[in-house]
């Protein structure tokens, strides 16, 4: 009998647990280096854009359906965190997990009339959802503020060190519990529904069941992520809820490695730190970052930890 | 022919039709399926045989009749449901999850709702698959990916993968093609060790040897309609059946 207790047992799941945790050490001691309120900012912008890539790669790295309107959920959370607030007066300790609320049964609704659908009709629906919005956002300017958005919203913290720490703790927790999902039944399942569906329900896996829960998750995060947003700027706008933003989170997760959770990290980091440093190049930047953006992923159609987990592999294969 | 066969029909089709545009692929097709027999379901290419099965286990619609597993009717079920009711196919075109390990696809069906329900309580999901896996002689292989395997070894990973649903019915859809000796050897203890047990199976196959000496009745189709039904004995000299695989004598 072949002993499979080194494969399943609580020893890979302290592994895991270890990587993860000094990564989150790693989180809470760059401040002691990195202490320039801009350098807090784009640490900030890094941790959101990794909650939204991460949330995204759950259901399209896992399942194989391509969400192009994320947006539609960040936004929505967004605006829905800064109306609560601005008219209720709910600070974002509420508006942040309401946001998320908001944007999970946003998704059970999307997800109940689109995962039926296959490949680019899915994403096709799920782009116009968030067109939908941009463009209300637009029209009902009395409600959405129009193209100026709404301003005067609560602080996520009154201080920039506060802000890095509570937009690094929802990382964190986002990555643990996506990454720990994604080791589960239910990501095995995921990725049994992205490899082949028909076969997945002739398993005796409810397909549907699985893709819709995974596209209220994935919405879920994606809203507190844009409600948590909203709240640092003090100010939220359309282009929370514009396409270019969808655009920028899939790219994220593609570059990084989709159907990791770890990939859309180092995609994130990588891309929202490339676009600041490249600013000095001034009308050239945009064209160095796509040439880029483009080139890895022509040269690496499986992503960055793609190619780290292979040289990883080599260098530990000769080292035995 | 070990295993029990009870008068019991555990599964029934009545009257099942479909037609593809002008094609029709099934016509009025009845069987009757007991408790713990092995049924072989013959015919040339295109004689529906495939259809049948996607018809009944839900991946096509028919146009009419209909489909009782256990006295339940299942004709409008979806697939996964017709599952969870006991009733689970391999495929002939073998298209598993590739770039999963041997282990993670046998593992898939292991969190069906069937599956789960019927698991002793603390019976780990990679234990019944590593079971399966070990029936079908594929327990060394359970970490490759199942993408490096060669096709009689996908063969065998499907039917542990539909073995892992627990099944009360198991669809073989030509289980043997593609299969060295070995393999076929391998695949047909594992067939006399379920029957034994009193798993039901009706088996689509063109290798007829391999199947004659699997299944105690044989039913022959052409155009989607029943021709024969007998025991293989008297399959393989029913005058229709010699005609529909070798077609008529000239003169």
């Amino acid at each position: 009998m072949v002993n499979l207790e080194n494969m399943f047992g609580p020893k890979v799941f302290y592994k895991r647990l270890m990587g993860l945790s000094i990564f989150s050490v790693l989180i809470l001691l760059v401040p002691l280096v990195f202490s320039d309120p801009y350098d807090l900012e784009l640490l900030f912008l890094c941790h959101y854009y990794v909650i939204l890539a991460c949330s995204w790669d759950l259901l399209t790295g896992f399942t194989g359906n391509v969400n192009f309107g994320h947006a539609f959920f960040i936004g929505g959370a967004g605006f829905a965190g800064a109306l609560l607030n601005l008219h209720f007066g709910w600070g974002p300790w509420l508006t942040l997990p309401i946001g998320g609320v908001v944007a999970a049964i946003c998704g059970l609704v999307v997800g109940s009339f689109t995962l039926r659908l296959k490949g680019p009709y899915f994403a096709a629906v799920t782009f116009c959802f968030a067109t939908l919005l941009y463009k209300l956002i637009m029209i009902q300017q009395n409600v959405f503020g129009g193209e100026e958005g709404l301003s005067g919203i609560d602080w996520l913290s009154e201080s920039t060190l506060g802000g890095y720490y509570i937009s690094g703790i929802l990382m964190l927790a986002t990555i643990f519990f996506l990454y720990f999902l994604s080791k589960s039944p239910f990501g095995l399942i995921l990725r049994s529904i992205g490899e082949n569906e028909i076969a997945s329900e002739g398993s005796g896996i409810n397909t549907t069941y699985y893709k819709i829960v995974a596209f209220m998750i994935s919405a879920f995060i994606a809203g507190v992520g844009g409600a948590m947003y909203a709240h640092a700027q003090m100010h939220v706008g359309p282009e929370m809820a514009h396409d270019s933003l969808s655009a920028l989170v899939l790219i994220m997760a593609v570059v990084g490695g989709m159907g990791t959770i770890i990939g859309p990290i180092i995609g994130a980091y990588l891309l929202t730190i490339a676009n600041e440093s490249l600013r000095f190049m001034g009308e050239f930047r945009l064209l160095i970052y796509s040439g880029a953006v483009v080139a890895i992923i022509l040269f690496a159609p499986k992503g960055l930890l793609d190619i780290f987990l292979r040289v990883y592999r080599r260098v530990v294969g000769q080292a035995k | 022919m070990e295993g029990s066969v009870s008068m019991e029909a555990i599964l029934e089709i009545n009257e099942l039709s479909k037609a593809f545009g002008g094609l029709q692929a099934v016509l009025n097709f009845d069987l009757k399926v007991h408790r713990g027999e092995i049924l072989g379901l013959i015919g040339p290419n295109g004689a529906g045989k495939t259809t049948i099965f996607n018809l009944i286990t839900g991946f096509i619609q028919a146009d009419s009749g209909e489909t009782l597993l256990m006295g339940k009717n299942i004709t409008l079920l979806k697939p996964f449901q017709i599952v969870n009711m006991g009733m689970a196919r391999t495929f002939q075109l073998v298209d598993l999850f590739k770039e999963m390990t041997v282990l993670e696809n046998v593992m898939i069906p292991c969190f069906s709702h069937r599956s789960k329900s019927r698991r002793q309580s603390g019976e780990k999901p990679w234990k019944v698959a590593l079971h399966f896996l070990e029936e079908m002689g594929l327990e060394e292989r359970l970490n490759e990916q199942a993408k490096n395997l060669a096709f009689g070894e996908l063969r065998l990973l499907d039917i542990a993968r539909a073995m892992a649903t627990a099944p009360d019915v198991l669809l073989l859809d030509e289980p043997f093609s593609g299969l060295d000796v070995e393999d076929a050897e391998v695949l047909t203890k594992a067939i006399q060790r379920m029957h034994k047990m009193g798993q039901t199976m009706i088996i689509i196959e063109h290798r007829l040897r391999d199947l004659l000496r699997l299944v105690e009745r044989v039913v022959a189709i052409v155009f989607g309609q029943k021709i024969a039904e007998a025991p293989p004995e008297e399959i393989i000299n029913d005058e229709k059946v010699i005609r529909a695989y070798l077609g008529e004598r000239r003169s």
